[in-house]
């Protein structure tokens, strides 16, 4: 589904990615950890299109294309979906306006009818419901006021009315309590299928206790470092990201 | 006075001197002292202040006259944008005339509403004692040419504790045919003591192409413990010039809502003068302006704080695009005995230009000295975090711009009381800037 070959980015002249290979499959549900600094959520904007990174090298294909030449909407249209570390405050933007547009904004792109408006709302107030965010949230401006976990529950809301391919989640866990981090968990399960694969990009492992990953991988210094199964990531809980950083480059 | 003014001023004497032959009562005396005012006024160019940036060439070249005319209109355009919901009364005017057929003056008993015209016609003087009494004979030019030639307008009085719980509706239609005259509208509001009403008052071309002029002078009274809501939206054709002064009394405990929204005409001007003369009295205002290519809005509010333990809260938001200008003047005055006055003046504007122009002004002119007064102006851009977040969730930059824009406005929008309206304004923002910006 997704295959980066030897991805390298700067931000403003300054070196991030130097050198990411990573392939990821339907069905797939990858970690992607490291320390502050490693170009973990660089990675996720570059996936998603977001401006202000410059691609010096390398490839991504998804789904058979080139990813980096997509503008960030037509990356939405085919299925990328980044759930936000610092979703975005819109007031005076309803939030089931803003939900429905985008549903409709990726299914005109597919050729497919608008969704009518007693099936979104039912829609709507189901997934509302799995991810144990407050109804009156859906009437608000998106995220204005919002508490930290409400955000998160609103970008695992909308990754589950817009049912992406590919679903990237940057630091979901950040500034979650325990109960909070479960409801999203569960949320983000209950999308896991053959046909969809997910990115989690943290940089504890605790939310892998919930999201069991297929695959972990390590960044450093905008490489990935090591990869392996998800035992990986209990042992650098156990040992911490220098244990790694050593390795490498010893 | 130079060869404009002078065919002005030759103009509004002809007017004033076929009025005085009819029967009624005319207001002639007062025309013609305003004649005299506009000869030693002239027009305001950018040497006056509150001209400076608002220049008032590109009107005087378009040469409008102030012939009188009698337009065929299709009935059911007009009635098309009527409320859609129940009012006490409705006014229609059609190129600047009362359209009795159209309207509805029933109201409720002791409610007066009816037309500036029929009471001059008609010579009731006790519906025309408000023409002049908070404007005088008009500050600047084209103030005092609207009194010198006043046409039509409403005249509205609530008497003491009555409440109008649906809006008394004035719905401003102008014609195809209008193109190339000048309106002289003038409306007089009063509410007694205790009186309470809503005010629906919008200004609508049937053609997106006509060219005319409305100059408007409006003069609200609210006595003691009166209270208003004042709906007001320009969507004229975007060829169109409106001039609106708009004069507040307020008296004690007496409260003022008046909520705006500018979006049409080549260029368009609104002044709200008001005085807070009683203790306790209370002014809202809100407002909302959208330029693009080829227009100018001008917003110019003056508060006078005049007496103690008064408030006043102005709120303006503007979304520039194109080439589109606007002007933000804010002035709030507290006299040196006005103490324990709160006033708060907030102006935000959204550029989706590089070519937009804003000119800002607020300006807080305190005297006295135990007052709580603040003030605030934002020129701001879309966020590139926020367009960022809608394209990642699959709307193209347009899209994003317009849920933005309308995001922005809506704050504003969201205060205006009727459904219907709120809804036609965002569509008609949305149709107006056509996003392609």
């Amino acid at each position: 589904m997704l295959s980066i070959k030897n991805l390298k980015a700067s931000v403003d002249g300054k070196a991030i990615l130097n050198g990411i290979d990573l392939e990821v499959n339907a069905g797939e549900v990858h970690a992607i950890m490291g320390p502050n600094g490693s170009g973990k959520s660089t990675l996720a904007h570059i996936l998603s299109g977001r401006d202000g990174y410059t691609v010096n090298d390398g490839e991504v294909h998804y789904l058979g294309q080139n990813l980096l030449d997509l503008e960030t909407e037509a990356r939405a249209h085919r299925g990328i979906f980044l759930a936000m570390q610092y979703p975005v405050e819109l007031p005076g933007v309803n939030n089931m306006t803003f939900l429905r547009e985008s549903m409709n904004a990726i299914r005109k792109a597919r050729g497919e009818a608008e969704i009518d408006a007693v099936s979104f709302m039912k829609q709507v107030r189901h997934r509302a419901k799995q991810v144990k965010l407050d109804e009156k949230l859906l009437k608000r401006s998106v995220n204005t006021g919002f508490s930290g976990g409400e955000k998160k529950r609103n970008e695992i809301l909308q990754m589950m009315m817009l049912e992406p391919q590919l679903a990237i989640l940057d630091e979901t866990d950040s500034g979650l309590d325990i109960d909070a981090l479960r409801t999203v968990a569960d949320g983000v399960n209950l999308l896991r299928s053959p046909d969809r694969a997910l990115i989690v990009v943290t940089h504890y492992q605790r939310l892998l206790d919930y999201i069991e990953p297929d695959f972990v991988h390590v960044l450093a210094s905008g490489r990935v470092i090591r990869s392996g199964g998800k035992a990986l990531a209990l042992e650098l809980e156990e040992k911490g990201y220098e244990w790694l950083q050593e390795g490498a480059v010893a | 006075m130079n060869a404009c003014a002078s065919s002005f001023h030759k103009a509004a004497t002809e007017y004033i001197d076929s009025l005085s032959n009819s029967k009624g009562e005319w207001l002639t005396e007062q025309r013609r002292a305003a004649t005299q005012r506009f000869t030693a006024l002239g027009f305001p160019d950018a040497g006056h202040e509150a001209w400076r940036y608002t220049s008032v060439e590109g009107l005087l070249q378009q040469n409008f006259k102030i012939t009188k005319n009698t337009q065929v209109f299709p009935e059911h355009e007009v009635i098309r944008q009527f409320l859609r919901e129940p009012v006490a009364a409705r006014m229609v005017f059609v190129d600047g005339i009362f359209h009795p057929d159209l309207s509805d003056t029933a109201g409720q008993t002791g409610l007066r509403v009816g037309s500036l015209g029929t009471a001059m016609a008609t010579g009731d003087s006790s519906l025309l004692g408000g023409v002049g009494s908070l404007s005088g004979l008009g500050d600047h030019g084209f103030a005092a040419l609207n009194m010198a030639t006043l046409q039509d307008g409403v005249v509205i009085k609530v008497p003491t504790g009555m409440t109008i719980q649906q809006p008394i509706e004035l719905l401003h239609i102008a014609t195809k045919g209008l193109s190339g005259q000048a309106l002289r509208t003038r409306h007089s509001v009063v509410l007694e003591a205790d009186a309470s009403a809503n005010l629906v008052e919008r200004y609508l071309s049937l053609d997106s192409e006509s060219n005319y002029f409305n100059n408007l002078v409006c003069e609200i009274s609210l006595e003691d413990g009166a209270s208003l809501i004042h709906q007001r939206a320009q969507e004229e054709s975007r060829k169109s010039y409106h001039l609106c002064d708009i004069h507040l009394d307020i008296q004690g405990n007496a409260h003022y809502q008046g909520i705006n929204a500018a979006l049409g005409g080549a260029w368009s001007r609104t002044t709200v003068h008001a005085r807070l003369g009683g203790e306790g009295a209370n002014i809202e205002l809100d407002g909302f302006y959208l330029a693009g290519e080829g227009q100018l809005t001008d917003f110019h509010l003056d508060v006078d704080h005049s007496v103690a333990n008064c408030e006043s809260r102005e709120n303006f938001k503007g979304i520039l695009y194109g080439a589109g200008k606007a002007v933000f003047d804010g002035l709030i005055r507290v006299r040196e005995q006005a103490q324990k006055s709160q006033a708060h003046l907030y102006n935000a504007n959204l550029m989706l230009s590089r070519r937009a122009e804003i000119d800002t002004k607020p300006q807080l002119v305190i005297l006295a000295d135990d007052v709580k007064c603040s003030h605030g102006t934002t020129v701001g851009q879309i966020d590139d975090q926020a367009l960022f977040y809608l394209r990642s969730r699959g709307l193209d930059k347009d899209q994003a711009k317009r849920l933005l824009s309308l995001g922005f406005a809506s704050e504003i929008i969201d205060s205006f009381q009727c459904e219907y309206l709120r809804e036609h304004l965002r569509e008609e923002i949305v149709e107006r800037m056509s996003f392609k910006i």
